[in-house]
């Protein structure tokens, strides 16, 4: 493992993003902000949620930022090996860095969005319970599951660049599908093996529970999710072994 | 021959497919045809070299005939199909120069950056940062974004770089030296430096003076066949023979 390496290239990935703008790195939280106040003014007057133990905005915020960075690294990844495809066909490196690095760089823009949530969390007086330690474990989970699904997306879309044009769809699809902008209670009982299959429900509905329940999460389904992270990190690992070496042919 | 070798290159042969469909919609209905979906040739048949420490080694050949192929093995981005390579020591490519480069950052910052992906650690780079500027003459505007750069400067910092990575193994496709005549003369120099410090050299060239001029010995390559490995005269020699026969 190269750190220097990846820690040059997070740097890049960072630093070139937002240059020559006036506001620069804020509008890593500009934009999930105005995301969740546009959502928030919808939704609360569409949806009648009621009965959650938190404001709406808080409530769906917690939900939109672990989104964002499933579906902000996804995206990013698609091109995060052919968009450095002049230095994968020139000079040896461990290819796997650029997908590191891509999803590295997304973190910190999560990060530095949650800071807003703090914040939040403060103005609507809502109590922060000890749970919150479960946060760790939790992201955890997802970020394995994160850089699996990742490194798929990256090796497919290096030779059928079909893929980037599909995941579009699928995100879409998949937002809908998971409990971001409604609460799982929402639906009947009768549909939730919907949300059990899909990690990314598992999550939000976790960090939820942790954070606004003081209540663990639900040790099953999170048990479940890391099976399926495991098994799908195994598996994009596998594929990548086998097809890296001809990457610097198909660019 | 001295036993130590820098790169021994056993039985190599690279299989190329050229898939004829590029997305799943063409794919697709070609593959349930029964349709051909992918073509393969040898873009590379059972080569057989030793490179010596500190030789430097030619490669030539008419276009297509697997020389940057071959080079791109070396340098461990492209996979052999059949056959082993072995390399002694840190190799440094001198292709495409400034590939790792962002527009968008300061020359200092872009030296970090090519220098760690060159392999360098972040202290090396330090020890040798000033070296890298002065050989670049690019000291008044190392802190501006490389966007702002000529083409002249933006290949002469890339090569700085490049070269200052103190390789064992310089790894050349083409590029000897960058910039006016002034700095090319700069360019070659080092060149012949680190020639005489005992780094090896795998140039690949289509310019004949370049390869009389700095190796002894030399690879010719045709259609991915190894025709001839020997002293640099007579391998020309029969490269001339080559174009000309080609041209008929």
């Amino acid at each position: 493992m190269n750190w220097e390496l990846l820690i040059e290239l997070t740097k890049r990935e960072i630093k070139q993003r937002y240059k020559q703008s006036v506001l620069g790195y804020a509008w890593v939280i500009l934009n999930p902000l105005a995301q969740m106040l546009a959502m928030a003014f919808v939704f609360s007057r569409i949806l009648p949620v009621s009965n959650l133990s938190v404001p709406y905005p808080i409530f769906l915020y917690v939900g939109l930022l672990p989104w964002t960075l499933l579906s902000g690294t996804l995206v990013a990844s698609a091109n995060s090996l052919i968009g450095n495809g002049k230095l994968l066909t020139k000079i040896y490196l461990p290819r796997k860095v650029f997908i590191q690095s891509t999803i590295l760089a997304k973190m910190v823009d999560f990060f530095l969005a949650a800071l807003l949530l703090v914040i939040f969390m403060v103005f609507f007086k809502v109590q922060i319970k000890p749970t919150i330690v479960w946060f760790f474990p939790i992201f955890f989970i997802q970020s394995l599951f994160t850089y699996g699904v990742s490194i798929l997306i990256a090796t497919f879309n290096l030779f059928y660049r079909d893929v980037q044009y599909l995941l579009n769809f699928l995100i879409m699809i998949w937002m809908y599908l998971t409990p971001i902008i409604y609460p799982q209670s929402f639906f009947p009982s009768h549909y939730h093996w919907l949300f059990a299959i899909n990690p990314m429900a598992v999550f939000i509905t976790s960090y939820r529970r942790v954070i606004f329940e003081g209540l663990s999460p639900d040790l099953w389904s999170l048990l479940t999710s890391l099976v399926v992270s495991l098994v799908i990190f195994g598996l994009a690992n596998l594929v990548f072994k086998k097809l890296e070496g001809r990457f610097a042919d198909a660019l | 021959m001295p036993s130590k070798f820098s790169i021994k290159i056993t039985n190599v042969s690279k299989l190329f497919h050229r898939q004829n469909q590029y997305t799943i919609k063409e794919l697709l209905p070609a593959f349930l045809r029964g349709k051909q979906t992918r073509k393969s040739f040898w873009a590379l048949n059972k080569i057989n070299i030793k490179i010596a420490q500190g030789e430097s080694f030619g490669i030539v050949g008419l276009n297509g005939s697997g020389k940057s192929t071959l080079l791109k093995m070396i340098a461990g981005v492209s996979e052999q199909t059949e056959g082993s390579i072995e390399v002694n020591g840190r190799i440094a490519p001198l292709i495409e120069l400034g590939a790792g480069f962002h527009p968008e950052l300061t020359g200092r910052e872009n030296i970090f950056l090519n220098g760690i992906i060159l392999g360098l650690k972040r202290k090396e780079i330090k020890e040798r940062f000033d070296k890298i500027v002065e050989f670049s003459e690019l000291d008044k505007f190392i802190d501006q974004p490389v966007k702002h750069y000529s083409s002249g400067m933006y290949l002469r910092l890339a090569y700085s770089v490049a070269i200052h990575t103190d390789p064992d193994i310089l790894l050349i496709d083409e590029i000897l030296a960058v910039g006016d005549e002034a700095f090319q003369k700069k360019c070659l120099n080092k060149v012949r430096d680190l020639q005489k410090q005992g780094v090896s050299i795998v140039i690949v060239s289509h310019d004949q003076k370049i390869i009389r001029d700095f190796t002894t010995r030399v690879l010719l390559l045709e259609k991915g066949e190894q025709i001839f490995v020997g002293p640099t005269k007579q391998a020309l020699e029969k490269y001339s023979r080559s174009i000309e026969s080609g041209v008929k």
